[in-house]
């Protein structure tokens, strides 16, 4: 990043900022005031002019939001609407927007009151054979779950005991579990029927407002003629909405664009410093792009506008805003990164590192073909909903990234949903995890070893261009760590014994060093380092854990009476055991990336590069 | 006998961490969901913070499989 200054005339301002939103690779930053430079202030018709702004750009996102899908935004041209004729537009197009969606919500609520009724309609054809008189009669409306027929006869038996003969009960069961009734009693027996009702926890539905003044019959034939209705009602919403979207989409894209283009213009000049005939920017810039940005202004605005180079000796690398720029096939990791602060400009991006060991990780973690396939479908499911350049998008990425070395792991392991892989021939080729319980700890904690090691030695590269002293202390940790791991080897007879001595000596000579590099403090801060690699044992008691209960899950499958029931058991211990074993593991490795590992180098507190530039639909504004 | 007190020290060595690791994640937790009712952002602090006291239990997981192979189990 190259830092500079902007100097140029303070009527050729905007027309400045706008060949700059043009480039969009200036990332502007506030400058402190002077005596003879004060900050831009906006006159109050300015003031207005913004509020005006402000508010058709917010009836043009409504109007935009409404539609439901972001219209295309034209290109570019000269041609632009002035302010009174985008508020026209916008507002008009908002207030008929509204108007519709309005009245579609109104015809939704409507459809599902209906439908509420309409397993009454059928009990309603048994009332109109019955030719029962409807007049001067009460009719409630009921709904009770299918099965409770003692209910039912209880209810009849106690209108009969309260009411005589003097009503009448249809029952209908739905296509639902459900069974709708319609209890008819005389006007004056009503009162006498809702506290039966009460007193037997039914609850009668309430008819709609709109049919409330018709009679019973003639409701339920309404009913069903809107019912008919309503999809042509809902159709004409949608083609009067397609309609405006065809007339006005572009329009409002453009109208939006703009006035968000224009806000970020107004917000960007509040970052000037001004004298009554100059104005002074100052911000950040790819190294790269310098040139062409002087091209640029020099092209349009000639010598009036200055381009300065602002030495490295007065500014901080840690003002300087950051962006991170992985290959494609690390991109999707970021994510991982973003969930904490931005590393500070000139420090290490974790990010390659992130995207090799946490899919790693928690492939040696899961290590389930079957479990793996499943989190693949899953991860391909949200693939296929998600849009490109979304976290959705990076998070199936990432899932898919675990998948298949939770997969390869899996075919190492030799496990298929637990040991079912065993059972239909499948065979571990490094260990098998329910039995070599030390392999794995010893697996889990040479990565462990690695992964320090590999964040230890960033830090000295780190260091090494400030305070060479501490990097060679960092360097030293480093190299004790390996050497200690390879002691313990050595003492436990995995590496030849002879080895052992020499290793201890090398112990003994570093130890030294790394207090006279790091300080006193060094001896604690290397027990911690060998805490951390311990923590790698998660791994291992993560993975343990997720096999020991796939295995669980199979013997269900033969402890039932029942084989359906026990197959129905074993599935959903399986499902419950992929949600642990998808949550647990990304969790865990998430840890060991942010504290252990980013703890050995990671400088947080980087400011994110935001270039100001043209507002586009999917970044909103910037 | 000897079988019953290794049974027995194993499952102390994970019991006692797991009972230590829940009553500081109790203790983490409801901080951790009143800091995110201010401030969202802070999840993975939160998480991570919630995740830390796990190193226990998990270290006492180790000690209490290696308590179990150690003695034949």
């Amino acid at each position: 990043m190259s830092r500079i200054r902007l100097l140029g005339p303070t009527d050729e301002l905007q027309p400045v900022l706008h060949r700059i939103q043009d480039l969009g690779l200036v990332h502007f930053v506030e400058i402190a005031e002077t005596e003879a430079l004060t900050q831009l202030v906006l006159t109050p018709q300015q003031e207005r002019h913004l509020r005006n702004v402000r508010r058709v750009a917010e009836d043009a996102d409504t109007a935009i939001r409404l539609l439901g899908e972001t219209p295309t935004l034209p290109r570019r041209t000269a041609e632009s609407l002035t302010l009174p004729r985008a508020a026209l537009i916008a507002g008009r197009t908002r207030r008929a927007l509204k108007t519709l969606e309005d009245r579609r919500r109104q015809l939704e609520e409507e459809r599902s009151l209906i439908l509420k009724f309409q397993p009454f309609f059928s009990t309603f054809d048994k009332i109109a054979t019955s030719r029962l008189d409807l007049d001067g009669i009460r009719i409630f409306y009921l709904v009770l779950r299918v099965g409770s027929e003692q209910e039912l006869l209880r209810m009849r038996a106690a209108l009969r005991s309260s009411l005589g003969e003097g009503f009448e009960l249809f029952s209908q069961p739905s296509a639902s579990d459900e069974s709708a009734m319609i209890l008819a009693v005389s006007t004056a027996d009503a009162q006498k029927a809702e506290a039966l009702l009460s007193e037997a926890g039914v609850q009668p539905l309430v008819l709609p407002d709109q049919f409330k003044e018709e009679g019973a019959i003639h409701m339920i034939q309404r009913m069903r003629a809107r019912l008919k209705e309503l999809p042509q009602d809902l159709a004409e919403i949608e083609v009067e909405r397609n309609r405006i979207a065809n007339e006005r989409g572009r329009d409002l894209a453009r109208i939006q664009a703009s006035l968000h283009d224009h806000l970020a213009t107004i917000r960007t000049m509040e970052k000037a410093v001004v004298t009554p005939r100059a104005f002074v920017f100052e911000g950040w810039i790819p190294s790269p792009a310098r040139a062409e940005l002087e091209r640029r202004l020099r092209k349009s605005f000639g010598d009036k506008v200055e381009v300065e180079r602002i030495a490295k000796e007065e500014w901080e690398g840690e003002l300087a805003p950051v962006v991170l720029k992985n290959p494609r096939l690390f991109r999707p990791f970021e994510a991982i990164t973003r969930m904490m602060p931005l590393p500070r400009y000139g420090s290490v991006d974790p990010t390659p590192f992130v995207a090799v060991f946490f899919p790693m990780f928690f492939g040696i973690a899961l290590g389930d073909i079957g479990y793996g396939a499943v989190l693949a479908a899953v991860s391909l499911g949200i693939r296929f909903r998600s849009k490109p350049d979304t976290k959705l998008r990076a998070v199936s990425q990432i899932g898919l990234a675990c998948a298949l070395f939770s997969i390869v792991f899996g075919f190492l392991y030799g496990e298929l949903f637990g040991d079912l892989g065993h059972r239909l021939g499948l065979h571990p080729i490094i260990f098998s995890r329910e039995e070599a319980v030390i392999p794995f700890l010893g697996l889990a904690l040479a990565l462990g070893v690695v992964h320090i090691v590999i964040g230890l030695c960033l830090g000295a590269v780190k260091l090494f261009r400030g305070d060479k002293r501490r990097a060679i202390g960092r360097a030293m940790a480093a190299i004790m760590v390996v050497l200690i791991a390879l002691a313990l080897l050595a003492a436990f007879e995995m590496l030849p014994g002879r080895f052992f001595t020499p290793l201890v000596i090398a112990i003994l000579v570093a130890f030294p060093i790394l207090i006279v590099a790091e300080g006193i403090l060094a001896p604690i801060e290397l027990v911690s380092t060998i805490g951390n690699v311990l923590s790698y044992a998660r791994i291992m008691a993560v993975g343990t854990a997720s096999v020991m209960m796939a295995v669980a899950a199979n013997r269900m499958a033969g402890a039932f009476g029942g084989v359906f029931v026990g197959l129905l058991f074993a599935l959903l211990f399986h499902l419950i055991n992929f949600v642990l074993g998808v949550f647990s593991p990304t969790i865990h490795m998430l840890r060991l990336h942010y504290v252990e590992f980013f703890g050995k180098f990671f400088s947080p507190g980087g400011v994110e590069y935001q270039p100001f530039r043209h507002w586009s639909p999917r970044e909103g504004a910037v | 006998m000897e079988g019953s007190w290794l049974y027995l020290s194993a499952a102390l060595a994970v019991g006692i961490p797991a009972l230590a690791t829940g009553w500081a994640q109790s203790r983490i937790g409801p901080a951790a969901a009143a800091i995110l009712a201010e401030k969202p952002e802070l999840t993975v602090t939160a998480v991570l913070l919630i995740a830390i006291p796990e190193t226990v239990a998990i270290l006492g997981f180790v000690v209490s499989v290696l308590i179990l192979l150690q003695g034949g189990g």
